[in-house]
């Protein structure tokens, strides 16, 4: 059994009179020292996965089904109390915002003591020991522990956060864009210190993004996701070579390369699917330009398309076809047609 | 391009920020600034896009708003169209303020809640004397219509909140033509937005280059989306301009080291790339106590002694190309203390 199993995973938020399934039968596993990527725009529910593994949903968020197993243990349906004991010790979270969660009225060094010394029983000079050794493990002189966050710079602040979640060698690493507010070149280096950490005390990390090109740096399995749910799971290297879904190929015609003379960037036209009143069949239908009667009406299942390489589409047989045709403009500029004519075809 | 007269000629731009002191300091004599841009030299072509890259701090998005005048300078000269931007006349002033517009990096915040899509569009017409509400109807349609929000009917009463990012980045664009400027300003459009839909705003901002013969800045810290859309590319490091050339050129053989390591860092979304990393500290020096001589010196993978004589003057070492550094590429000696450890 894998060190982390996710299983049909189901996050439902209470809006207004709705129900919004931000989190629809969502399934991976991870092995002890792993890294999964999981990529997606916003409101993909990537977000809402992290939240649900910590326990960390808003009031009206809770996991409607699933299991998720860390160790062979069942976190689902255990208590507030129960879990915020697992967290810090063996789940860790370093979150988007994490500049903003530092308590700017305690020095740094004060709340990385309180820190271990809530979640074990050694002695304040030690806990101020091991604050001091996971500030070198980021990169921060010692005298930083003495500082306020106003002292410290962005880059600085996210490396304090990141030496916070790493105080008690966890188990389970969760990034939510850890460095989207930050420069590249500081990206860089807080990108490969969190991964040399990571293999370091040998802890399992999901790393949330929109970019994939950080995925592609510095996770081994991606996890794609759109509209709620899982639409290709691969290695990094199968994925970038052969993405399967439709989606992904849009994806991937949408990044400007760096090292390549781009020619013409081709977005993905339209906007994700209402999860209010989610679609019956595939959620990428509206968007897909391969779409057929079948995806509208029936949601595909991940599929293997090789070894390790799934992907939720019904026409994976056709996925040679696909990446030919994916790549010229023509056929992302039909969707937007289809779609005008469809919204023209309903307002009247 | 040379042979053709700059739209926009840039020389000796300076911004300097007075630093607050605390009480202590009150009754030194002794001033201090923050450079954020100092003295920099810089020429806009028409019909050029130029890309301004940097990270935070660097003094991108300040020259930026000195050039739509959101901002004053501390010194220096910036001509548009042949005349001092800062003449002081009314009319003049008016002049500028049609003729060089921006676009902001988040559209939820630059479009006011309380107008519908056409007040906001309207709006920059009727300040500038416009009162004929058939003309103002049409152009503003008209406006929707090249930042491609169709039909333009549609969005006319509806409310910011009502659109998508993308969209409402649209309607950020469309009020950025309406008056049908010279000049355009492009503050990191598309970084707040969804990878899906950002291609489409830069392919929307290529557009107009092509059918209305604008200009622009785009200040950007992202690299790939500069080499996507820019013609030549300025690279800025602590309120001085490092590097400028063509983007392709640039991009793909940097010259000054600053550029190198920015480079070096951008992820790359191909898992057989393989690259050397260098790794250089990633604070950058206090801005109020600039390192003598070049600015990167402290971070430089490159340094010798004699960068601290550098006076970060640009050089024209191949033609079009321009860099600070004093040496030249084969002069460069790489320290690999900085190469990453495997």
């Amino acid at each position: 059994m894998a060190f982390l199993e996710v299983k049909d995973l189901e996050i439902t938020y209470t809006v207004g009179n709705g129900q919004l399934r931000a989190v629809d039968g969502v399934s991976f596993s991870l092995e002890k020292g792993e890294s999964l990527g999981v990529v997606g725009e916003s409101g993909c529910g990537k977000t809402t996965i992290a939240k649900g593994l910590m326990q960390l949903l808003p009031k009206n968020g809770r996991i409607s089904g699933g299991s998720v197993k860390l160790n062979g243990r069942e976190l689902v349906g255990l208590s507030k109390e129960a879990v915020r004991r697992h967290r810090l010790k063996e789940i860790a979270m370093v979150s988007q915002s994490a500049m903003n969660s530092l308590n700017p009225v305690y020095t740094i060094g004060r709340q990385l003591v309180e820190g271990i010394m809530a979640h074990t029983s050694i002695g304040k000079h030690a806990a101020y020991q091991r604050a001091v050794e996971v500030f070198q493990m980021v990169g921060l002189e010692e005298k930083r522990l003495k500082n306020y966050p106003h002292q410290l710079s962005g880059g600085m602040k996210q490396r304090a956060v990141i030496a916070l979640a790493l105080t008690l060698d966890p188990s389970l690493i969760i990034a939510d864009e850890p460095t989207t507010a930050l420069d590249v070149v500081v990206q860089d280096r807080i990108l490969h210190r969190i991964i040399k950490i990571q293999k370091e005390i040998n802890s399992s990390m999901i790393f949330i993004t929109h970019d994939i090109s950080v995925v592609s740096e510095i996770c081994e399995n991606i996890l794609v996701m759109y509209g709620g749910k899982v639409m290709e799971t691969a290695s990094t290297s199968s994925f970038f070579r052969r993405p399967y879904h439709p989606y992904s190929l849009g994806l991937q015609n949408a990044f400007p390369v760096i090292t390549e003379i781009t020619e013409e960037l081709i977005s993905i036209p339209g906007s994700p699917p209402n999860l209010l009143s989610p679609p019956e069949g595939c959620r990428f239908y509206e968007r897909c330009p391969f779409a057929e009667e079948l995806c509208r009406k029936e949601p595909p299942p991940l599929y293997e398309a090789e070894p390790g390489h799934y992907a939720a589409c019904h026409f994976l047989k056709k996925a040679d076809e696909f990446r030919t045709r994916a790549s010229k403009r023509e056929t992302w500029e039909a969707v937007q047609t289809r779609m005008i004519r469809r919204e023209a075809e309903e307002g009247y | 391009m040379e042979n053709t007269k700059p739209l926009i000629t840039i020389h000796k731009l300076k911004k300097y920020y007075p630093v607050r002191k605390g009480f202590r300091e009150m009754f030194s004599t002794k001033k201090e600034y923050v450079k954020a841009v100092d003295e920099i030299d810089m020429k806009i072509y028409p019909g050029e896009i130029l890309g301004l890259a940097g990270e935070s701090g660097s003094g991108k998005t300040t020259t930026g708003e000195i050039i739509v005048r959101l901002q004053e300078k501390t010194g220096g000269e910036i001509d548009f169209d042949g005349h001092p931007l800062d003449a002081d006349s009314r009319e003049h002033r008016k002049r500028f303020r049609r003729e060089i517009q921006m676009i902001f990096q988040d559209p939820y915040e630059t479009l006011n809640p309380r107008f519908t899509i056409f007040e906001a569009v309207a709006e920059p017409l009727k300040i500038h004397g416009i009162r004929n509400p058939e003309t103002i109807y049409q152009r503003v349609i008209e406006a929707l219509e090249t930042a491609e929000l169709k039909p333009p009917e549609q969005f006319l009463y509806s409310y910011p909140h009502e659109l998508s990012g993308g969209q409402r980045q649209r309607v950020a664009i469309a009020r950025g033509i309406v008056l049908k400027p010279k000049f355009l300003v492009a503050d990191e459009p598309v970084s707040m937005l969804d990878v899906s839909i950002r291609a489409d705003i830069l392919n929307l901002l290529k557009q107009l280059r092509a059918d209305m013969g604008l200009t622009m800045l785009y200040v950007s810290h992202d690299l790939s989306t500069i080499k996507y859309i820019c013609d030549r590319i300025a690279v800025m490091y602590l309120g001085k301009i490092v590097e400028l050339g063509p983007v392709n050129d640039v991009l793909s053989e940097p010259h000054h080291p600053y550029t190198k390591v920015l480079f070096s860092s951008v992820p790359i979304a191909d898992p057989d790339h393989k690259k050397e990393r260098i790794v250089i500290d990633d604070e950058v020096p206090d801005q109020i106590h600039l390192p003598e001589g070049c600015r990167f010196t402290p971070r430089c993978p490159y340094r010798t002694e004699a960068c601290d004589r550098c006076t970060h003057k640009l050089f024209e070492y191949v033609p079009g190309r321009w860099s600070a550094c004093i040496y030249r590429e084969e002069e460069l000696k790489f320290n690999p203390d900085y190469l990453e450890e495997a």
